[in-house]
């Protein structure tokens, strides 16, 4: 687990700076130098006043499993929704009215977010998941149109499989 | 004296305290009240209000047919592929992965792109999907998400119904008094839950998800 700051609670009180044993924590960009921090070793996230700086994991353990009734239900709204998105990109892209695009727009950004929590609730909570992973590879392998940005899902697979491999992968 | 609840919202109009901040005196009734007042939480209008005691059987209609709904085929569409991706995207930045949330993101956009204009694209066909949701699909989501106590679920389509209950109601206000609706006042959605707020000033917290206001974007108009 390394330190990260969420800079916009950060009162610059530096007494991440005092405890750091590694220097880790004093970096031009604000952000948390993740080369020199010692895995959990937390004295910063204690030491800020501001509680500015939690630790994020390098491994998570399985996903919460959802009942096939739940996926199916979630999966009629996920599409209601996303196809509400459409019609409403489709009415800011056709409309001349700028009341009107304004709020298309606002409904169909909506729809998206209300999309991404319904599916993320169905099964894709976690980048590293099981579940994300196989979905990465039911692409890869099945046919698909040819401008398909194959090196990206293949890229985005290995990342996920090597640098945070999840306790579930062990499991199996 | 009766109380009303606004069913998108949760504010609770108590006839004897009134609203004095809106120039409504304690002991006004609810009849009494301008049919064009709106709530000053969400800005929902005064047909969204419930009286207090019978709430619950609104949002947990119980006639609704459950097997109907249920698809055999569960492959995503590009549009859930994209909001698959633009999810998990979100997701890597949190846990500040910017290449894999940089190139989750360009997995949306291939989605997204890959999506043909929809075919109708008026007000109408919104508001049939819409009223899709809130009249079958919410009631059977919440009745299996209550039998299998999936709190989680139940959370999702808690935000989810009332923000879409929202939507509904601008979109019919848009529908019947056109985009000039919209003209004299600002659009903010929240980056959360998806609730959408036209009004004057930017919400100090997110009425549905309680999230802080830095939360809520602003639609910009002719963006």
């Amino acid at each position: 687990m390394y330190a990260v700051r969420n800079i916009r609670l950060c009162t610059k009180d530096c007494l991440c700076l005092y405890v750091c044993p590694t220097g880790a924590t004093d970096t031009e960009t604000g952000q948390i130098d993740p080369e020199k921090c010692l895995d959990g070793c937390r004295l910063c996230v204690d030491a800020c006043p501001s509680h500015a700086i939690y630790l994020i994991p390098e491994t998570y353990p399985p996903q919460q499993e959802k009942s096939t009734d739940i996926q199916s239900i979630l999966s009629v709204l996920s599409k209601s929704k996303t196809t509400q998105e459409n019609i409403a990109r489709t009415i800011v892209n056709s409309s001349t009215d700028l009341n009107m695009k304004q709020f298309a727009k606002a409904v169909s950004m909506s729809n998206r977010i209300m999309a991404e929590d319904i599916l993320r609730e169905a099964g894709f909570m976690l980048p590293q998941s099981q579940n994300a992973q196989d979905l990465l590879s039911s692409l890869l392998e099945s046919e698909q149109p040819e401008d398909f940005p194959k090196e990206v899902a293949l890229k985005l697979l290995s990342l996920l499989q090597k640098s945070n491999k999840p306790i579930e992968d062990t499991k199996t | 004296m009766k109380k009303y609840i606004c069913t998108i919202c949760g504010f609770i109009y108590d006839e004897s305290m009134g609203y004095p901040q809106g120039n409504i005196k304690p002991g006004t009734s609810w009849d009494d009240i301008s049919n064009d007042w709106v709530c000053p939480l969400c800005s929902a209008s005064k047909s969204e209000f419930q009286e207090q005691n019978d709430v619950n059987s609104v949002s947990h209609n119980s006639n609704s047919n459950q097997d109907t709904l249920i698809p055999e085929n569960s492959d995503y569409s590009l549009g859930e592929l994209s909001a698959i991706c633009s999810n998990l995207s979100k997701g890597c930045e949190k846990q500040c992965l910017l290449e894999e949330a940089d190139l989750f993101n360009q997995l949306a956009t291939y989605f997204e792109n890959k999506l043909a204009p929809a075919d109708s694209f008026d007000l109408s066909s919104l508001q049939s999907l819409l009223q899709e949701d809130l009249d079958t699909t919410y009631n059977t989501a919440n009745k299996i998400a209550n039998n299998e106590k999936d709190r989680g679920t139940l959370r999702a389509l808690k935000w989810s119904e009332q923000v879409t209950r929202i939507l509904n109601a601008h979109i019919n206000k848009v529908d019947s008094q056109g985009s000039d609706r919209v003209k004299y006042s600002q659009i903010y959605v929240c980056e959360i839950c998806g609730f959408v707020y036209i009004g004057d000033e930017r919400p100090e917290l997110c009425p549905i998800c309680k999230v802080p206001s830095m939360k809520l974007t602003q639609v910009q108009r002719g963006a």
